[in-house]
């Protein structure tokens, strides 16, 4: 963790926070109580170097550096679910994020007795600019799946937007390792690593 | 709202070009100079005065020059404006948010950071305060002044309407920009709107660029509302930029180890050479005769140029406009156009001079289209202010990006790419608007928005 001379302001802060805490872990199981007295020294430490790292991503879920989270939560429309999990199985869905090349990671839950899905993806930039995009490339790739929500207007349809915003659900925390590197860049340093071992080798 | 099938099935009516303004469709004259104006409307009645007498003088895309004058007019509304001239609430709330915000309240989305920002920006710009824009364009000084004669006559008399930004702008001598660069070469080609230019691209459909056709998506857009207001209509981002020529010349010189080598480092952050040749074609030494041949100077396409051998993938005219270089990727660039509309304004800088001599020169540009999301703030938030389109991390475009004299230009080359680092701002955002650009009726219906019950509210 970084050292970093504190602030009057942001000491009042911190302590307000852990105080916070130790009253709400008055009455918690006693196995949690005890780790927040061992944590008390690096909780404070953490909460100053956390500030200001995570903003909103737009309309829709938070942002560290150039990676957002989204995080959806779709009703699943009557027989959807039966189809849905054939769709996910078939594995060809693999192929549209790989196309889209801003997607770090996604997944799909199935969640109360399969009546709700959870769509949850790590992506560069912004999607909001993009959704024309995908909806001339891949609406059929979108329409496959998401036609098994209940509701879902179609991905060319102009209320999809809507539609998305409606079920998203904000992180309320959320952590990525290299928020200031995205699929491309990691792509392009996969590549050249390599590379400069060898060259490294060589000149070594 | 239509359906998809509905959608899918949509004829494009012909596009009606008396109704249409001259300034979406047509080029600039040549020779040209002209004006451009900025007014507020402190009262609505005065407003709706002063556009009925100016009416008659706004041009046609069909006949560029209205019978009146020896120049054509084009005029355009702020959000600002169109409620400042009493356009109902349902028809002001239609618009889209970008629109009804504003280009200043959008900086975060457009990057428009350090001298970009709007609290750089010059009065009006940025402000609640300007209305209605307009844009006008003559051959001659002479001409010009008959033209703003007329403009000036249609509010003298009007104490409530008041000039806040004037403006003359012109043609640099041999027709090329501050820079030195033959410029205004590429505008997409707006499907029926005239016999296209040989080697031009595919037509783009109209709707892209003018409301009530359809667009690239098969959709006629649906708002603003009522249907009088928005068809033949569009908007404009209006772009006013500052060039700074003696820190261009100043970078060449000191990246380059020759006059030839500078020519060619200049080249490859435009994508063209000073002539309007483009590297695709003459990826080696300048082709004047190339660059001088408008049926040429167009077409070709990035195919065999994937490695960016021949033009840079950060060079600018890549950048803003891709054309083949993205087709592997998920991404539509037949819905990223815009209609580029620029003048020129300012003396030249001496050839030879290093120093900048404080004089204001650059290029205002209208970006025309029909969505200002996914066109103008599409292109400058993705492919201009950023790079992980093209893998090259949060590079800048080179000539308008921002770039605060740690900007790096990334040439690729064989057998290792070559990397420009220490890049200044050459171009500063000196004030910019988003406007809404009414055909001619739309026109006659905001001019007559007290009157005629019949002409306000219906859809």
């Amino acid at each position: 963790m970084t050292t970093k001379t504190v602030t009057k302001p942001e000491q009042s802060e911190v302590a307000k926070k852990i105080e916070e805490l130790r009253k709400l872990y008055a009455d918690a199981p006693e196995v949690g109580r005890i780790a927040l007295e061992h944590l008390m020294g690096s909780m404070k430490d953490g909460i100053i170097t956390d500030t200001e790292k995570t903003s909103s991503a737009g309309r829709t879920g938070l942002r560290r550096g150039k990676v957002s989270e989204l995080t959806i939560v779709f009703p699943i429309a009557p027989g959807g679910a039966k189809r849905l999990k054939a769709v996910l199985d078939s594995g060809f869905n693999v192929q549209a994020p790989d196309r889209v090349g801003s997607v770090h990671d996604m997944r799909y839950v199935f969640l109360d007795n399969d009546t709700r899905i959870l769509f949850a993806t790590t992506y560069d930039g912004e999607w909001d600019p993009y959704v024309d995009d995908f909806a001339t490339h891949i609406p059929d790739e979108l329409d496959v799946v998401f036609c098994n929500c209940e509701g879902w207007p179609g991905v060319r349809s102009p209320a999809v937007k809507d539609y998305i915003a409606k079920y998203q659900v904000t992180a309320r925390a959320w952590y990525v390792a290299q928020p200031n590197l995205t699929v491309r860049d990691l792509k392009r340093l996969e590549r050249i690593g390599p590379a400069l071992d060898e060259f490294l080798d060589k000149i070594a | 709202m239509l359906s998809l099938s509905e959608t899918l099935s949509t004829r494009s009516p012909a596009l009606e070009t008396s109704d249409i303004q001259a300034t979406v469709l047509r080029p600039r004259p040549k020779p040209y100079c002209g004006e451009y104006v900025i007014l507020r409307i402190g009262n609505a009645e005065q407003g709706r005065e002063m556009l009925r007498r100016i009416l008659p003088h706004v041009a046609p895309a069909d006949e560029w020059w209205a019978p009146s004058l020896p120049g054509w007019l084009g005029i355009a509304f702020t959000f600002e404006g169109l409620k400042a001239l009493g356009v109902p609430q349902a028809s002001l709330d239609s618009f889209p948010i970008e629109f009804r915000q504003g280009m200043a309240a959008r900086a975060a989305i457009l990057n428009d950071l350090g001298a970009n920002a709007p609290a750089n920006w010059e009065f009006p710009f940025g402000t609640p305060e300007a209305h209605v824009a307009l844009a006008i364009y003559a051959r001659s000084k002479e001409d010009l002044q008959k033209v703003l004669d007329v403009a000036r006559k249609s509010h003298k008399d009007l104490d409530q309407i008041s000039v806040v930004y004037r403006m003359p702008f012109g043609e640099l001598p041999d027709g090329r920009n501050p820079f030195g660069f033959k410029d205004g070469l590429h505008n997409p080609h707006v499907e029926g709107s005239g016999p296209a230019a040989t080697g031009a691209d595919t037509p783009v459909k109209a709707g892209e660029f003018v409301m009530g056709y359809a667009d690239e998506r098969g959709e006629t857009a649906n708002v603003p509302i009522p249907l009088e207001l928005r068809r033949n209509g569009t908007f404009v981002a209006i772009r006013k930029f500052h060039m700074d020529v003696a820190a261009f010349r100043r970078y060449l010189q000191a990246e380059a180890s020759s006059p030839e080598e500078e020519e060619l480092i200049a080249a490859k952050m435009v994508g063209r050479w000073r002539s309007g040749a483009p590297l695709v074609l003459a990826p080696d030494r300048d082709d004047s005769a190339l660059g001088a041949d408008g049926s040429r100077n167009n077409d070709f396409s990035y195919a065999d140029d994937m490695k960016g051998l021949k033009c840079p993938f950060s060079a600018h005219i890549r950048r803003v406009n891709p054309r083949d270089a993205l087709k592997n990727d998920v991404v539509a660039v037949n819905l990223h156009h815009f209609l580029r509309r620029g003048t020129n304004y300012g003396p030249p800088l001496p050839e030879g001079v290093l120093e900048d001599d404080g004089a204001e020169r650059g290029g205002v540009f209208l970006l025309i289209g029909a969505q200002l999301h996914r066109q103008f703030e599409f292109i400058q938030s993705q492919w201009v202010t950023d790079s992980n389109f093209i893998g090259h991390g949060t590079e800048q475009d080179p000539l308008i990006g921002n770039n605060e004299g740690d900007g790096v230009f990334t040439i690729p080359r064989t057998p290792v790419r070559r990397r420009l680092h220490g890049l200044p701002r050459f171009v500063s955002v000196r004030g910019g608007e988003y406007c809404f650009m009414p055909g001619l009726r739309a026109l006659r219906w905001l001019a007559h928005l007290d009157g005629d019950d019949e002409h306000t509210g219906r859809q």
